[in-house]
């Protein structure tokens, strides 16, 4: 049986799917790939624009999301953040 | 007010000591704040502000033992006297002040309650049972142990559900410091008891130390 994912795991889902897309992707590819319920989605992504990792674009072919250099600088230092927060215990 | 009896042997000794878990609380507090601006996760904020009330609560301490133990060597009259022990009294206020701070904070972020106006009622009431109180000394390490107490148990859980080294390395580094907090309770005119509460620290930061030096080399 797979393992719960905790928050950090699913930001870096969602970030890693923007990612791979070249940095820019419609909403329902980032909710597909990042495996959420649609309120959860919402959620997420709310968060995430609010706290500077991704910004949201309006064009005629509809939304996109892009990462912004704190968006890429969280996949980067992953590893590190995870052994962090699971040793000092701040994984809530 | 009762004041911790610092055998004559260990002054300077104690100064390096509380330099050194001023440094290691220090890069502590300042890892969990990048953390924190890396990932936007609230707990590592709260863990950095809480490892810097810490910090600075020792940088206070070693200057105050500093200030001591120079003017002891220089010599002291009655008037010198005075003013060394309003001295005293000052730093050890400050310090007591900034270490509950810090240990309030540590506990305010294990409960994972997001209300700024419980923690602002956490703090005032830790600190004004303290300040009020006739033997504050003796109170500040009663509160630390409790508050200790609570840590530790908070870090058992973590351990537990994470199963990981690290994560055990720090539950022993949080006993440690309880230790190191608890037994001044029955021994604060006790100089051994005083030396051996600064190995014990030693110890714990050791540990915090060494696991936040294999995260930094790991990434």
């Amino acid at each position: 049986m797979s393992k719960k994912r905790d928050r950090l795991q699913i930001i870096h889902d969602i970030l890693n799917a923007i990612k791979e897309k070249n940095g820019r992707i419609k909403p329902t590819n980032v909710l597909y790939k990042s495996n959420l319920s649609n309120q959860m989605f919402t959620e997420y992504i709310n968060n995430l624009i609010i706290k500077g990792f991704i910004v949201e674009s309006t064009s005629k072919s509809g939304k996109t999301y892009s990462l912004t250099q704190k968006g890429f600088d969280y996949l980067n230092k992953y590893q590190m953040i995870v052994d962090f927060t699971t040793s000092f215990g701040l994984n809530g | 007010m009762d004041y911790a009896v610092v055998p004559h042997w260990f002054l300077g000794y104690n100064i390096f000591l509380e330099l050194l878990f001023f440094i290691v609380t220090l890069m502590v507090g300042v890892y969990a704040l990048r953390i924190y601006q890396l990932s936007g996760q609230g707990q590592s904020k709260l863990f950095g502000i809480s490892f810097l009330f810490i910090s600075a609560a020792y940088l206070i301490q070693s200057i105050l033992n500093f200030a001591s133990s120079y003017s002891m060597a220089e010599g002291c009259n009655m008037q010198s006297m005075k003013s060394m022990h309003a001295l005293g009294s000052l730093g050890i206020y400050t310090h007591i002040i900034l270490f509950i701070a810090g240990l309030v904070t540590l506990a305010y972020m294990a409960l994972k309650i997001k209300s700024i106006g419980a923690y602002l009622l956490f703090l005032v009431i830790s600190l004004g049972v303290i300040l009020v109180s006739s033997n504050p000394l003796y109170l500040f390490y009663t509160l630390s142990s409790i508050l200790l107490i609570y840590t530790s148990f908070y870090y058992l859980r973590n351990y537990l559900q994470s199963r990981r080294v690290n994560s055990l390395i720090v539950l022993i580094a949080f006993l440690f410091l309880l230790f190191g907090k608890i037994h001044f309770i029955f021994s604060i005119n006790h100089g051994a008891y005083y030396v051996a509460g600064h190995f014990l620290e030693l110890v714990a930061y050791s540990l915090i130390f060494i696991n936040l030096l294999t995260i930094i080399k790991r990434k």
